[in-house]
């Protein structure tokens, strides 16, 4: 007997990250190959003809797991009943504009969507923050929905987790899938810290640490973080545009996993809201190791951080603190 | 034991159907969730940074499947060992070309890849042509790469097919999974026939004939075929660009029936090369319905034609027959 369709609000799906996106949960790859969808997809009334041409399109692909489709620019309908919500729409940076000035066009989007999402999303709806500054983004929606549990409210770090993947595997010249447990510690930003002291290769010899095998602790601590950090722009540089695929993809391997869990031995990164683990800022939305089961993340405890890791953690989750208070004084 | 790679080209990678498609294919969406894939990527020198750019978003992405990327403006390179050789890549026609010009660009562009195709690809390599004029191109590729069998050359209808799907089950507010047996003939232009007589849906009483249920001949033999004809220009006119979502989804229907073969009891469109059957002119590339089976698909044969659309086979059949002249002329 086939399942009953998962509601999937995408917002901003009329812009890049969205088309991309929008294909790939049709498919499956989201919730799995045998869960129904139903997308709802939201943006703004300049977007409204772009939006309805993405419906169209979907239509045209004939998907057999597409069991509805909703594209609307009425944040309500849109949130209405949804169980999963990946929140893509924001306000882009545009060139002059100041840090306080991004900050405070999308504190005020991400405290409507909030309001609109707890009122009107099925319960336990989880939802993922693309959109920049995911982290403070995601902080907002969680502190201006206070019925939708903090548990549930995370952003995406996973580009930058297989971003870090992708380099191991390329300097190593070994397939990505035989290389796990990167770590993305912090921000969705450039203090992000991309971590692999806990990260291994599967070998033909079994699992072997990557710091063993690279054998240049120079690259790993320099070049490796900042090609990471930075990957967003040169991207940028070679296309014209941002990204849209890797993004788009790296949303589906944050829901997938979260919802159908990690394989066994392997964590992932996901933005979650701190408990203070590993003496991140509590009370920030901070990207961690978690292992996800049963619908549920946890964050995996007790690895082992050096000196210089400890700096690194210690200047993300500082950028964080001081997103909030920002973000906080563009509010009052 | 993990199923060798299957090694799969894209032309005009760096485009939007491109930026599309590579990520379906890299998922598994063409061949399957279970086989593992190669992409090779070629574009034109003007676009060499974009497509690195698709390159490292591929990487980014960390897809499990993807066992290596080619990125190349070399067609020699792009061509080596491939299996499966899907070609985007077109001139386009801008505003102020006539006919002939766009004809004449894309008759060289085809020929001279027909070459290096047939000289490097792999053995009973499976080719589909997207970029327009489909059928046409998709001919010219055959006459210049003779060694390549007629039946492994064919061109997109799908997208034509899954829009009739789509406008069926809009009208009659049925799954589009439910729907079937569409049949689209001719030329993937506004010639084409997209005929339903054959066409049935699966309602909770059985199969039924979709004229049966929809009760409006008028609509079906009018508006119905007006709207799949015309509906790429539609989604241009919402979205300011070419559909690439659905004719990527598209492609990948194609080729994944065609490899993997049609469920028991539905058929697809294909354009395939014309063996006259249904009286379509031979020798051209045509739409017809087909079965696929063990990596080969089949005319279906003996359906009955009525008088109206004996009429719309002919007419599109006679564009083919004159585009084939047209494109020989270019040729001398």
């Amino acid at each position: 007997m086939a399942k009953e369709p998962v509601r999937v609000l995408v917002t901003g799906a009329a812009g890049q990250i969205g088309y991309a996106l929008v294909p790939m949960i049709a498919r499956g790859v989201m919730l799995g190959a045998d869960q129904p969808v139903i997308l709802n997809m939201l943006d703004i009334p300049p977007a409204a003809e772009a939006l309805n041409g993405v419906k169209m399109e979907l239509v045209d692909a004939a998907f057999p797991l597409l069991k509805g489709v909703v594209a609307t620019t009425d944040a309500v309908e849109a949130c209405t009943g949804v169980n999963v919500a990946v929140m893509v729409g924001g306000f882009p940076r545009k060139e002059g504009m100041e840090r306080k000035d991004v900050m405070s066009k999308n504190v005020s989007i991400y405290k409507s969507q909030a309001s609109a999402l707890e009122q009107h999303a099925a319960p336990n709806c989880k939802v993922l923050v693309v959109a920049n500054p995911a982290n403070t983004n995601a902080l907002i929606l969680k502190e201006f929905a206070p019925s939708i549990p903090a548990k549930n409210i995370t952003c995406l770090t996973r580009l930058d987790h297989n971003r870090a993947l992708g380099q191991i595997s390329e300097k190593l010249n070994v397939q990505v899938s035989d290389v796990k447990n990167v770590i993305i510690w912090g921000n969705h930003s450039s203090t992000q810290y991309p971590d692999v002291n806990h990260a291994t290769v599967m070998t033909p010899s079994g699992e072997k640490p990557v710091r063993e095998l690279v054998k240049d602790d120079a690259w790993l601590n320099g070049e490796f973080i900042t090609t990471v950090q930075q990957r967003g722009a040169a991207i940028i540089k070679a296309r014209k545009l941002s990204s849209a695929l890797s993004a788009a993809s790296a949303a589906c391997d944050h829901i997938r996993d979260w919802v159908l869990g990690t394989p066994e031995g392997t964590w992932v990164s996901m933005g979650v809201y701190s408990d203070g683990s590993y003496n991140a800022p509590a009370g920030v939305i901070y990207s961690f190791p978690v292992t996800c089961k049963n619908g549920e993340w946890t964050i995996v405890q007790g690895l082992a951080i050096d000196e210089f890791s400890r700096k690194k953690l210690d200047l993300t989750g500082v950028e964080l603190t001081e997103e909030k208070e920002l973000a906080y004084s563009c509010l009052s």
